[in-house]
């Protein structure tokens, strides 16, 4: 049992079921203040579910969820938990394809979200500059103007993390930010992490270890569900469930 | 004048079924010869009591042509017959023994007159003599009718006849004739409270207005064991009532079922609305129209067989249209629900306006074999066999669908489909084929509804319209990939729709309905027997 | 003028010529028809204007439904609810117009409640004599309803299919109850026999140009709401939210509430263009709430191209310029043209016809840049810092 306060996230006992099939299981997972964490599992382990928990999209069936040590997130929808400061990026990049990059990052702007607010929005310089500054954190300076349907898969990965930036959140979720990039790309993008951990609590999910290694965080391993086992890298990748589970069967 | 008829007609019933030979009497043709000497209706009615009283099975013909109005006196020799046809020559019939005599010009002859005492005269003294004949269907029959009709002056006929019967059956029916006629006489109280009791276990609507009837006169505990049988009357009057809603709710929704059922398949698969769905029904409809002509003019014999040949050639040929419909038009607009649903819907205009161009715009006539007419009765309800038969359709229907999704490699992959097309493809099955069947079988199965729905509807151009909303609200309320949703959403809302119609009319019990499946949707919006998971989310 | 100011406010060329043109047509028609010789070559007749004067509100129909279908993805098939529904407050205002001088001579009930033996007038025909009450009502009622129904709908989170269909139940609940007399607004006869509108009368000449003026200004006000919004940062957002409706929720944004703000605007829209049909055709009746109805209107949409301005307003008049043409000279074969229609506009022009000239001048235009791109990439390979994008 931890102590809420202090926690930026904060996840006890959570379990949710899909027609009988239990995708979390009694889960608990306590985040840091400025935290960045790793998840890792094999598929189906619950990374993703455990996500769109978080993020409001599916209800916990039992459990607590709480963000900041006092916000019960279970009581949210997903506007609201992204107002409150959790941001997210998706495994599959999804960003506006039919609007320009400018647009799809003026859009994340951190601003008052309700109609009549965003109807008569006017673009001020100041939203101008703030978007070049975070085209040029994530290197689209030159593709402003373009169309984001016509990006590059790793561009738009970029794109949806440049997104994340905008939004400012407390906590950003990041779900597999490296898949399909180029070894070059990894290493960029776990610089681009990295940087922005330090202002930041991060929670991020990957697959290639090769990047988790070069984020040098605590690594947490869910399997089937709940916590398999915690700490650094090398204490993890050594536990004997988890080499099973990654190599067993 | 009123009481003079039946008076004379009951003691004569008696006094034939006492026994009394009717041979010293005058011989039945004299009796009914003397119709052409009466000159007005008190003497027809004296001349009807008299064949009343002969008690003879032989003068109902001659008393129901009497009061159908086609008794004639041949002027030349004042004989009496019965006359058929029309026109200025008619057929004239021996009254008594039903041989034709020959014919005659109208001038000829001269209609005997009734009015509408003289015809309640006749169907009583028909039903008095029915008690008396010898066929206990005949006897059951007009025991009935004395319910329906009760009459103190009948009552002593009643109770004669109730001596002599021995069949159980028909001696109940005589003891509730016997019992609702108490009612109306002028007999001690004791014998009307057990009247009450057998009236009210008649339960039926003539029981009830009986009852009511009485309750105007009654006092005392008479009243308050009147004010009991009615109240009981009414419950069971009220579950009957019921009963009858829910078979017309069960019939409504078997139709719905039927016309919705393929529409599910095609949109649970493919996530496609078709919207020439209703147009596949109507085309199935019009095969039966064809395929009937056909053994009009060159197999008459088979009329009775033309729907159970109308059915797979339904199948087959609304299958074409469907498997055509996907490989040329849908195939192409996959991801694109929205588009699909603007294509079928061109291709559903098209289909309407091809059928009006070929057939015409108004109705045509679909028959129904001798088997599907009529209609048969379980105690206060009344079922025709065509809605039986529909019921009974749409359930095999249903069947051999579950079986097909459930048991076949077909349905196997049709279900791998639904759950996830890409893994379904990637498993090696081939999803453009499973599409094209799919969609073939979906509208194969709405032509069968079509056959189904021309024997109890307009055929039409128009004929699919009028059920398409409908599915689609039976789909979205059942919710999607389940055929058992589909079979509770169309039962549910075919009852749900029967049983406002009595209190909100059937337009507004319709409007209802829909509201409330608006509003359904919005608490559910993936219907009852929605899938989960993440998988339905992407 | 009204071009410069236009453009002050941040209008595209494109939709400021669209303006102009309506504007121009709404005053040259009516001078034609008023003001030129019968026998004059360039003399429009009246009934042509009266003709042209229901394309225009049709076409402001297409483009309340494009703001909805071609904007935020929802397909409406029930827009020719809101549109019979402004039609019928706006038929109520000419019933109560009619006073005395209807068939049973009553002053303050239509011909057809006093044929139903009604004693009173009911509670909502009141108000309905005031031109003005019966104005705000051809927006309200509409928008109400739209927003009534949208709330439930989008809050839901009801969409694709599910929202056409029930758009569909809705229309069809609508028509069924509207046929019945006890509505009280005319059951299947609808309302009819106008006499005038605001003290003009409804056939003659001048009102009918006069009709055709104010449908071409409603259209022209259409296109400057429709372009303003979509225009906007509300615009991207709509754009934003029919293209990946849950990526904006974890933005922070509901996009329900932008749902539901489109739709009900475009309801309004719709309403205004049934309240200014009805005075050109002459008759309103429960026929218009048929889903059919409300499908074609799609379909014009589609024709010109949705997600786009002009393009459902080209829809609208081509499509009912065809459908007049058809049904004087081919009646039988109109519905074969329209069905085929939808299918060759699905499959062969998913983006309608502007849409598809847009998309061609946007390719190149994207070629251009893209060239531009590539060299500006290829120059800062060359830089030392690699950066690993495309």
């Amino acid at each position: 049992m931890v102590e809420r306060a202090g926690t930026i996230l904060y996840l006890d006992g959570v379990s949710v079921a899909f027609d009988g099939f239990k995708a979390i299981q009694n889960l608990s997972f306590v985040l840091k203040r400025g935290e960045m964490r790793a998840i890792i599992g094999p598929n189906g382990a619950g990374k993703t579910t455990m996500m769109d928990i978080v993020t409001g999209k599916t209800r916990p069936d039992e459990g607590d969820v709480y963000f900041n040590g006092t916000i019960d997130l279970t009581r949210h929808d997903e506007a609201d938990i992204a107002t409150l400061g959790i941001g997210r990026k998706f495994q599959k990049p999804t960003v506006f394809e039919s609007l320009t990059v400018a647009d799809n990052l003026s859009l994340a702007l951190a601003a008052p979200r309700d109609v009549f607010s965003v109807l008569f929005a006017r673009e001020s310089s100041g939203r101008a500059r703030r978007i070049d500054e975070i085209l040029e954190i994530v290197r689209l300076g030159h593709r402003r103007e373009h169309v984001a349907a016509n990006l590059s898969h790793g561009q738009k990965q970029w794109l949806e993390i440049g997104m994340l930036l905008a939004q400012d959140p407390k906590l950003l979720l990041v779900d597999e930010p490296v898949a399909g990039m180029t070894d070059a790309e990894t290493e960029e993008t776990a610089r681009l992490l990295r940087e922005i951990a330090a202002t930041h609590s991060v929670v991020v999910v990957e697959h290639d270890m090769h990047f988790v290694r070069e984020l040098d965080v605590k690594v947490t391993c869910l399997h089937e569900g709940s916590v398999l086992s915690e700490g650094s890298l090398d204490h993890v990748s050594s536990d004997k469930r988890v080499i099973e589970v990654y190599l067993g069967r | 004048m009123r009481l003079a008829g039946p008076l004379t007609f009951a003691v004569a019933i008696i006094l034939s079924l006492a026994g009394v030979a009717h041979s010293q009497e005058k011989p039945l043709r004299e009796i009914v010869n003397s119709f052409a000497e009466a000159r007005n209706f008190n003497q027809t009615e004296e001349i009807v009591a008299e064949l009343g009283a002969t008690g003879d099975p032989a003068v109902v013909p001659v008393l129901r042509a009497l009061s159908e109005g086609d008794l004639h006196v041949r002027k030349s020799d004042n004989q009496v017959f019965i006359v058929s046809g029309r026109g200025k020559t008619l057929t004239i019939i021996d009254p008594l023994t039903g041989e034709m005599v020959g014919e005659e010009g109208k001038r000829a002859l001269s209609k005997i007159r009734v009015n509408n005492g003289l015809r309640r005269l006749i169907r009583d003294t028909i039903g008095g003599l029915a008690l008396g004949s010898p066929d206990p269907a005949a006897r059951l029959r007009a025991a009935r009718t004395l319910i329906s009709n009760p009459d103190a002056s009948s009552l002593p006929a009643i109770e004669a006849a109730l001596e002599k019967e021995t069949d159980p059956e028909v001696a109940a029916g005589m003891m509730r004739a016997r019992a609702a006629a108490i009612l109306v006489s002028e007999r001690p109280d004791a014998e009307k409270s057990e009247a009450i009791t057998a009236v009210a276990a008649i339960s039926t609507q003539d029981a009830l207005s009986l009852l009511l009837g009485f309750r105007g006169q009654a006092t005392g505990e008479l009243r308050e064991q009147v004010d009991r049988a009615i109240a009981r009357v009414e419950r069971v009057q009220s579950y009957w009532a019921m009963a009858q809603n829910v078979w017309y709710g069960l019939s409504l929704g078997s139709v719905l079922l039927l016309a919705a059922i393929g529409l599910a398949i095609t949109f649970g698969v493919m996530g496609v609305i078709n919207m020439a769905h209703g147009e596949m029904v109507m085309i199935g409809a019009y095969v039966t129209f064809v395929v009937q002509e056909i053994i009009r003019t060159s197999a008459p014999w088979l009329f009775d067989w033309s729907l159970a040949i109308a059915l797979p050639l339904a199948f087959l040929t609304a299958g074409a249209i469907g498997y055509a419909l996907e490989r040329g038009i849908i195939r192409f607009l996959y991801g694109r629900p929205l588009e699909t649903l603007l294509a079928t819907w061109g291709v559903s205009l098209i289909l309407q306006q091809a059928v009006r161009t070929i057939f015409g715009p108004t109705n045509r006539e679909v028959g129904s074999p001798s088997w599907m007419s009529g209609a048969f009765e379980i105690g206060q309800l009344t079922i025709t066999w065509n809605r039986l038969y529909i019921v009974l359709f749409a359930l095999a229907v249903f069947a051999v669908l579950l079986f097909v999704l459930n048991r076949t490699s077909f349905g196997l992959q049709m279900r791998a489909v639904t759950q996830n097309r890409r893994m379904a493809a990637a498993m090696g099955i081939r999803t453009p084929r499973v599409d094209a069947m799919t969609f073939a079988l979906g509208s194969g199965v709405a032509g069968l509804a079509g056959v189904a729905l021309s024997q109890i509807d307009n055929v039409s151009p128009n004929l699919g319209q009028g059920y398409i909303i409908d599915s689609f609200m039976v789909v979205v309320f059942g919710g999607v990939g389940n055929l058992w949703g589909t079979f509770v959403g169309a039962l549910t809302l075919g009852i749900a729709n029967k049983f406002l119609e009595p209190y909100a009319g059937a337009v507004l019990g319709k409007i209802l309905v829909l509201v409330f499946i608006i509003l359904f949707i919005q608490k559910r919006p993936r219907g009852l027997f929605a899938l989960k998971g993440r998988a339905v989310e992407a | 003028m009204i071009s410069g100011y236009l453009a002050r406010n941040g209008l595209e060329g494109r939709i400021i010529a669209t303006i102009v043109l309506i504007l121009a047509a709404g005053v040259a028609v009516p001078v034609s028809n008023l003001v030129l010789d019968p026998s004059h070559p360039l003399h429009v007749p009246t009934y042509i204007v009266a003709l042209l004067g229901k394309y225009l509100t049709y076409a402001l129909l297409a483009l309340a439904l494009d703001l909805v279908w071609g904007f935020c993805g929802i397909l409406s098939l029930g827009h020719g609810a809101f549109f019979a529904l402004g039609g019928y407050a706006m038929g109520m205002y000419l019933m109560r117009q009619i006073g005395t001088r209807g068939v049973y001579g009553n002053p303050v009930m239509p011909d057809f409640m006093v044929f139903l033996n009604w004693k009173e007038l009911p509670w909502y025909w009141h108000g309905f004599d005031q031109f003005w009450f019966a104005m705000v009502m051809v927006a309200l009622v509409p928008g109400m309803l739209a927003f009534v129904f949208g709330w439930f709908a989008f809050r839901s989170r009801v969409t694709g299919v599910y929202l056409s269909i029930i758009t569909q139940a809705m229309t069809y609940a609508l028509m069924l109850a509207f046929f019945r007399n006890d509505m009280g607004f005319g059951g299947n006869n609808g309302l009819t026999d106008f006499k005038d509108i605001l003290g003009f009368d409804v056939q003659a000449d001048t009102t009918r140009a006069a009709l055709f003026a104010a449908s071409a200004v409603a259209l022209a006000i259409g296109v400057i709401i429709t372009a303003r919004i979509t225009g906007s940062h509300f615009g991207k957002l709509m754009i934003a939210s029919r293209d990946a409706e849950s990526r904006t929720r974890f933005l922070g944004y509901r996009p329900e509430m932008v749902k539901l703000f489109a739709f009900t605007v475009s309801a309004v829209m719709a309403g205004v263009a049934g309240a200014l049909y009805v005075p050109q055709v002459g008759i309103i009746n429960p026929g218009e709430f048929a889903p059919a109805n409300s499908i074609e209107v799609v379909v014009w949409t589609a024709v010109g191209g949705r997600g786009t301005i002009i393009g459902p307003i080209i829809g609208a008049l081509l499509v009912n310029g065809g459908k007049s043409w058809f049904t004087g000279v081919l009646p039988e074969f109109w519905l074969f043209a329209l069905g085929g229609l939808f299918v060759f506009v699905t499959l062969f022009l998913p983006k309608g016809i502007v849409g598809t000239l847009q998309d061609h001048i946007g390719r190149r235009r994207e070629k251009r840049q893209a060239e531009k791109a590539e060299e500006a990439e290829a120059a800062s390979a060359a830089e030392p810092t690699p950066v690993g994008a495309e």
